[in-house]
């Protein structure tokens, strides 16, 4: 019964149990954990030796000579190759501890061996993968050493006492201390004297908090010189709240430092330069973001760089010009073109003075920036205003004289023609009995003829030169208008007049270009110079046709008025002037008079002293001219 | 009532879903805080006008400056404005898969932003226009791979 309880146990124990008997190791007893270690079935009274299945030949072997010697032998993490799976493949390897227990059955001659086999597999795994890890931890930590000891920094381990645990070897290197020196008591001395106070409290106050540091100070190298070094380190945490390491790296940074110092320096010189000068300057971003502007531009504004902000230059420009220079200063953002433009710029005063604003691209290792100046050209700009006002009014009278060469030349033809006539009637009836008489009457023909190619020639040299004498040709009124006020730009714009231009009924006339110009030319620039110095200047021109069905123009203005020459039909003279404190030849309104009429119209006028002037021109007298 | 403009990087590339997520958190948010403005977002880069009462849009910025999905937060301006610019809020950016967003509320495509509204000063305006040229470049018609 006994015997039946313990065999019950024994072929239920997770271990193998077997028993061998007999030299030829014949199987007795086998469990079942024995049986599965083994895999093909096992018989009782069969020999290991003659069927060793699995059981490889060095364990045989040893089997063999634990029945000889009679002494125990266990053989550790012992690898037993597996039974193949049914289906071909190779099964995994598994490792046993296996026991061999020779067994004395009655007396001292060995009659058998027990065989026991743990299975261990687990244990070896992980034993195996606790060695492959030793290995590679072994071989990173090699690599580590051979990079902290080939990069350019120092690195080093500080302990949470603040003692140096390690320093890389290019401490010794750079500092020219021996291996041998103390790094605790040396390092601080190495310290430059100025930094070191700051550097020992920066590193104590870190470590007693548990944080990291990264401060620069000056290191004596081992030629004496002291040098700017970067010291960064890190806490090695154990605990969230507990650093048992600092790990660290020195780096030299003493030509980024000297070079960042020049820069430093240099930058604050162009500062000061760019603040010493009286002009607007500027900086900004690649963007076209400005984030620097020079004290002038504060002083002349009157506003502050915060005030100006990245766009605000822009709003210093006179309304009508920002909409353009904004659009510009976009485009040269975009394509990186220089920009330049002409603008008045507000002073702080409000009162607006023309600039020249410019910007270049800058590129260098810094990246992308622009640079710019506003340069004041107010009184220069005003002079060349001046000056081209001066120009168009003598380039006006000039074309007036010529205007009138022209008109009078042909005035004169007449009476010339008629002293011809009256002349040859006179030689005709009169006799001459003075034969010097008869070469006074050659005389006087050959003057005669000479006066008359004088005329032509003058008239044809301005004719010519000024076009009057172009072939009619059907003219848009609003273009031609449009030209002759460009010409009277600065006029229009320095008296503020408001124009009124009205050629609906009438858009077009068919009349000579370059005299249609001069018309308008005179009645405009008249109506622009002869306005009341108490009010804004209001010009009316309006094309439309009047009772007879012929065309007119109507030019109005709100002026100061003239007293007009003889009613009821006002001629004007050259020369005479209605108001001689305003300059001009005299000779415009007389041109306008004569070309008009020499195209068979006629010029009506109504004037008020003090409210203004009106007047008609009838382009043409007969219908359908 | 003021106005804000800032541009920014954002630290990792935001897909079409980031986007959307963002548009629609943002509309539902703004429409509630009564903030309006516009938002451009492409490779990247990020510009945002918004428009709303100082005691509103100064917190608002705050949150957004310290969102992690974008750094480099650089404010260009922040002033009184007199009136509103822009009447809801939208985001324009070129998505990789675009069909299903043109129909989204608030999204733009780049290429039909409309120019800054005449309410804006021109210096506002221009502002604005560079903050669009540094977030899309030159030519924002052309959407690039990435
Ligand atoms: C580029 C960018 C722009 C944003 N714009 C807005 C915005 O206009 N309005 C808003 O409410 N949140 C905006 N956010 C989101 C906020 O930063 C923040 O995530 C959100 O308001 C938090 O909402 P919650 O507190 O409900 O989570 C923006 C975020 C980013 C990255």
């Amino acid at each position: 019964m006994r015997e039946q309880q313990l065999q019950d146990i024994l072929r239920h124990m997770p271990a193998g149990v077997a028993t061998l008997q007999g030299p030829e190791l014949r199987y007795g007893f086998v469990n079942d954990a024995m049986q599965a270690v083994l895999g093909s079935p096992i018989t009782e009274g069969q020999s290991v030796m003659e069927q060793p299945g699995i059981i490889p030949a060095d364990l045989l072997d040893v089997m063999q000579q634990v029945y000889q010697r009679g002494q125990p032998y266990i053989a550790k993490a012992y690898c037993l190759p597996l039974a193949d799976n049914n289906d071909g493949t190779t099964a995994p390897q598994r490792y046993y501890d296996v026991a061999l227990e020779p067994v004395r059955e009655g007396g001292s001659q060995v009659t058998g061996l027990l065989l026991f086999a743990m299975d261990v597999t687990g244990q070896e795994e992980a034993r195996q993968r606790t060695h492959e890890l030793a290995i590679e931890t072994r071989r990173l930590d090699t690599r580590l050493r051979v990079l902290t000891e080939t990069v350019p920094q120092i690195t080093f381990t500080v302990d949470a006492a603040g003692t140096y645990e390690y320093v890389s070897p290019q401490w010794h290197y750079f500092t020219g201390q021996p291996t041998t020196a103390d790094l605790n008591i040396i390092w601080p001395l190495l310290i430059h004297p100025d930094d070191r106070l700051r550097v020992l409290y920066q590193t104590e106050a870190a470590r007693s908090a548990g944080v990291g540091w990264s401060y620069e100070y000056r290191l004596r190298r081992h030629d004496g010189q002291y040098r700017w070094m970067l010291s960064r380190a890190l806490p090695e945490l154990h605990a969230p709240d507990k650093a048992v390491f600092w790990h660290g790296a020195l780096t030299e940074i003493h030509d980024q430092r000297e070079l960042a110092e020049v820069l430093r320096r240099g930058e604050a010189e162009l500062r000061f330069l760019a603040d010493s000068i009286p002009e607007l300057i500027w900086t900004a971003t690649a963007e076209g973001f400005i984030d620097y502007y020079n004290k002038y531009s504060g002083e002349y504004s009157g506003l502050s760089g915060e005030e100006l902000g990245p766009a605000g230059w822009i709003s210093l420009l006179s309304p009508a010009e920002q909409a353009g220079a904004a659009r510009r200063w976009i485009h040269s953002v975009a394509t990186g073109e220089s920009y330049e433009g002409l603008y008045r710029m507000r002073r702080h005063d409000g009162r607006y003075r023309w600039h020249i604003i410019r910007a270049r691209q800058l590129t260098d290792a810094r990246g992308l920036r622009w640079f710019g100046a506003c340069t004041d050209v107010d009184d220069q700009h005003r002079l060349r205003q001046v000056l081209q006002t001066q120009y168009d009014e003598l380039a006006r009278t000039n074309r007036d004289l010529d205007t009138f060469v022209y008109t009078a030349s042909h005035d004169l033809k007449q009476p010339l023609l008629n002293l011809r006539g009256l002349f040859d009637e006179l030689r005709r009836t009169a006799s001459f009995n003075d034969p010097q008489e008869e070469e006074i009457v050659v005389m006087v023909d050959d003057a005669l003829y000479q006066l008359d190619l004088t005329l032509q020639d003058l008239a044809a040299t301005v004719q010519d030169q000024r076009g009057l004498s172009a072939p009619a040709e059907p003219l848009d009124l609003r273009s031609v208008t449009e030209e002759v006020l460009l010409g009277l730009r600065t006029q229009v714009q320095e008296s503020g007049a408001v124009l009124e231009l009205d050629f609906e009924q009438v858009p077009t006339l068919t009349y000579g270009r370059a005299n249609l110009r001069s018309i308008l030319h005179n009645l405009l620039s008249n109506a622009l110079k002869f306005a009341h110095p108490e009010r804004t200047p209001h010009v009316l021109l309006r094309s439309t046709l009047a009772d007879s069905g012929n065309p007119i123009l109507i030019v109005q203005d709100n002026g100061r008025g003239m007293i007009l020459p003889e009613e009821p039909a006002p001629v004007f003279q050259p020369f005479t002037r209605q108001h001689p404190q305003i300059g001009g030849a005299g000779v415009g309104m007389y041109l306008v008079q004569r070309i008009i009429s020499s195209r068979g119209g006629h010029l009506e006028v109504a004037s008020v002293i003090d409210e203004g002037t009106t007047f008609i021109i009838h382009w043409f007298d007969a219908l359908n001219a | 009532m003021i106005h804000i403009i800032y541009i920014s990087r954002a630290v990792r590339p935001l897909s079409d879903q980031d986007l959307q997520g963002l548009l629609a958190q943002c509309r539902r948010d703004n429409e509630r805080n009564n903030v309006t403005g516009v938002l451009f977002y492409s490779h990247g880069n990020i510009a945002q006008l918004i428009e709303g009462e100082a005691e509103t849009l100064n917190p608002l910025f705050e949150i957004i400056s310290r969102d992690g999905r974008h750094s480099n937060v650089n404010k260009l301006i922040s002033k009184p404005i007199g009136a509103r610019s822009f009447p809801d809020w939208s985001m324009a950016f070129h998505p990789l898969e675009p069909n299903g967003f043109e129909a989204l509320q608030g999204f733009l495509l780049p290429t039909h932003i409309t120019p800054p509204p005449s309410s804006l000063t021109i210096a506002d305006a221009m502002l604005l226009d560079l903050v669009k040229l540094a977030v899309f470049g030159v030519e924002p018609l052309a959407p690039k791979s990435i």
